[in-house]
């Protein structure tokens, strides 16, 4: 009896003791850890201040997000960036879904989209802290027009006097805002125009392309709107791009040339990499589909490019670094894009007509002055 | 730094896009061809790399040393802004010995640069370099082609310089891009990230705007990292450095 009870004793004491030496060296591990992973708390807490500092870059209302500030690096001049920014203002609504926010959408959010004057993210559901509209649709391709044609009304309804361009965007599209609003400089909110990456089959004046992304004036929008009310418009097709395409031609919208003045695309269906570098072969839907003359190689996309699509999520930051950040130092670029004569600071004037070729050609050569003048307008600034 | 087999598959790609851009571009491999090469008295394999390093450097140094007055190794898959270069020498004097790239801590004192990400010697450099055979300081002891240099360097006293742009940003990169610019979730460092001297931030204020090289570039990203770094840009904006 005595001889079990000291046995027993002694296992239990050796029980007790290792149990106190676990939670002994748990604490000592713990703490090492702790110090080891500071910079874990050093990157929480880099993420609060950066919540704050989204707070103080946008304003959330409505299910929309308002740009308080244009983004700015510093570093940088950019007056005429914030010229064009509050004379071209652009409402970008994002095509997406409730599977896709974690996935894709909050990378947009994290952004291009920051560029946007407004930014609406459209669902088939309600998400008031993305936040995202609920268009009250299902998901799915076969639901993707009845998305459009809601969503491009909700605009209509809530935000048209917040905005002069209606641009919609998927959530695998990647938008140059700086660059669209090159692209819509020539040309005022009035005129009943979109622009985009133009399709030519199935359409008299073409359609563009949806994963490219397009953009509305304002009397485009207007005009849509009263094309359903007056069912002029319907739901022809789940194909977006292309029901689109056909209600625009309907009422009386001008499908715009997105191109550049020389002549290269701006918006791009693909990723810059399959632009640059693909051979498509000759069966491609690609070739018969393109309104202009196709280029292969580096001539594919202008220096001023607005769009690419089926941009996944890590693609997104590296475009956002190499667009807005990569350059080569003192490097004079080859291309420059004349400035619409309005933002010049000359008074209003109309719209310039339509170029042909050679115009352009000629304008093309001429462009030693907008040079001159931007780097004098450097000068000053320094 | 080539070899014959990745010519047509690598080499011709970095020549259509970056490499055009320098003064002068020799091609290193172990065989002569009208690419145009030059030949190293060296075979192909990992374990030669050091050889021919220290024999393009030799070949270097014999017959191109007046026609330069810093020199630049990369491997055929790395993609270099030679512009971006050129800012970070110019506040150096090439006669004195300087040793530029992304430095790594471990196996040498002073570190060492890393060699897919790239690195320069000075004109001073490269003689001492030279030199360091011919006396026999410097020997091949390792066939880690890069650390084996920096030992090197280190022993020729050679100092090492912080390539970093003025905001701390790093300027040659050991790994493509989306390696330092996508945040990974808090966690351990990343593997690739260990050897680094200098702190990496992850994000985007990893990489300076000046960024100089790019390494595990495939043949097709280097004509995307053209037109990213010679073409595409945000309208409207000027930037002041």
């Amino acid at each position: 009896m005595k001889a079990l009870g000291s046995k027993f004793s002694f296992y239990a004491g050796f029980v007790v003791g290792t149990f106190a030496l676990y939670l002994f060296l748990r604490q000592l591990w713990y703490e090492r850890a702790a110090t080891a992973s500071s910079s874990n708390y050093d990157k929480i807490h880099d993420y609060q201040l950066h919540l704050e500092q989204d707070r103080k870059v946008w304003k959330k209302d409505r299910s929309a997000l308002f740009n308080l500030e244009h983004p700015h690096h510093t570093g940088e001049d950019s007056r005429m960036a914030d010229e064009l920014y509050k004379k071209v203002r652009i409402l970008c609504w994002v095509m997406t879904g409730p599977n896709n926010l974690e996935k894709k959408t909050r990378h947009v959010k994290a952004t291009w989209s920051r560029h946007c004057n407004v930014v609406v993210f459209m669902s088939s559901v309600d998400d008031p802290d993305f936040p995202t509209v609920g268009l009250g649709t299902k998901e799915g391709r076969d639901q993707l027009y009845w998305k459009t044609i809601r969503a491009f009304h909700y605009v209509y309804e809530h935000h048209r006097h917040e905005a002069d361009w209606f641009l919609k965007a998927d959530d695998d599209t990647y938008v140059i805002v700086d660059n669209l609003r090159w692209v819509l400089s020539n040309h005022t909110p009035e005129e009943p125009i979109y622009f985009g990456r133009r399709f030519k089959p199935y359409t008299k004046q073409g359609y563009m392309s949806g994963g490219a992304g397009y953009v509305l004036s304002k009397e485009a929008l207007k005009r849509y709107v009263e094309g359903f009310k007056s069912k002029t418009c319907t739901h022809t097709t789940s194909v977006e791009d292309l029901a689109m395409g056909q209600c625009m031609e309907k009422v009386g919208v001008l499908a715009g040339d997105s191109r550049d003045t020389a002549l290269r695309e701006t918006f791009h269906p693909f990723v810059p990499e399959q632009h640059l570098t693909s051979k498509f072969p000759k069966s491609f839907w690609y070739w018969s589909y393109c309104y202009y003359p196709i280029s292969e190689g580096p001539n594919c996309c202008s220096d001023i490019s607005v769009s690419f699509h089926y941009v996944d999520s890590s693609l997104m930051y590296l475009l956002e670094y190499y667009t807005y950040h990569l350059r080569a130092f003192g490097y004079k670029y080859r291309y420059n894009p004349p400035i619409s004569s309005v933002y010049k600071g000359v008074l209003e004037a109309p719209p310039a007509p339509a170029m042909d070729q050679q115009d352009q050609v000629r304008d093309l050569a001429q462009d030693q002055k907008p040079v001159q003048e931007a780097e004098e307008a450097h000068v000053e600034g320094h | 730094m080539t070899s014959p087999k990745n010519l047509q598959s690598r080499t011709v790609h970095a020549r259509e896009t970056w490499a055009k851009r320098c003064d002068v571009t020799l091609y290193m491999s172990s065989t002569e061809t009208a690419f145009p090469t030059v030949a190293l008295n060296v075979s192909e394999g990992r374990e030669n790399l050091y050889w021919k390093t220290i024999r393009a450097f030799q070949y270097i140094h014999d017959k191109h040393l007046d026609q330069a007055d810093w020199f630049f190794k990369a491997d055929d898959d790395t993609f270099v802004v030679v512009e971006n270069l050129h800012l970070i020498l110019s506040s150096f004097n090439p006669e004195e010995p300087y040793y530029l790239g992304r430095r790594f801590s471990p196996f040498v004192k002073q570190g060492y640069m890393s060699g897919g990400a790239g690195y320069v010697l000075s004109k001073e450099a490269l003689r001492r370099f030279v030199k360091g055979f011919e006396t026999g300081e410097c020997t091949h002891f390792s066939s880690i082609e890069d650390m084996a240099l920096g030992k090197c360097m280190e022993t020729m006293k050679v100092p090492v310089v912080d390539t970093r742009d003025v905001l701390g940003r790093h300027t040659f990169h050991p790994f493509p891009l989306d390696k330092y610019v996508i945040r990974k979730p808090p966690g351990p460092q990343a593997w690739h990230m260990i050897y680094d001297h200098y702190p990496v931030i992850e994000g985007p204020d990893c990489c300076s705007d000046y960024a100089v090289s790019f390494h595990y570039i495939r043949p097709v990203q280097m004509y995307m990292l053209q037109y990213m770094t010679y073409h595409l840009r945000p309208f409207a904006y000027k930037y002041r450095f």
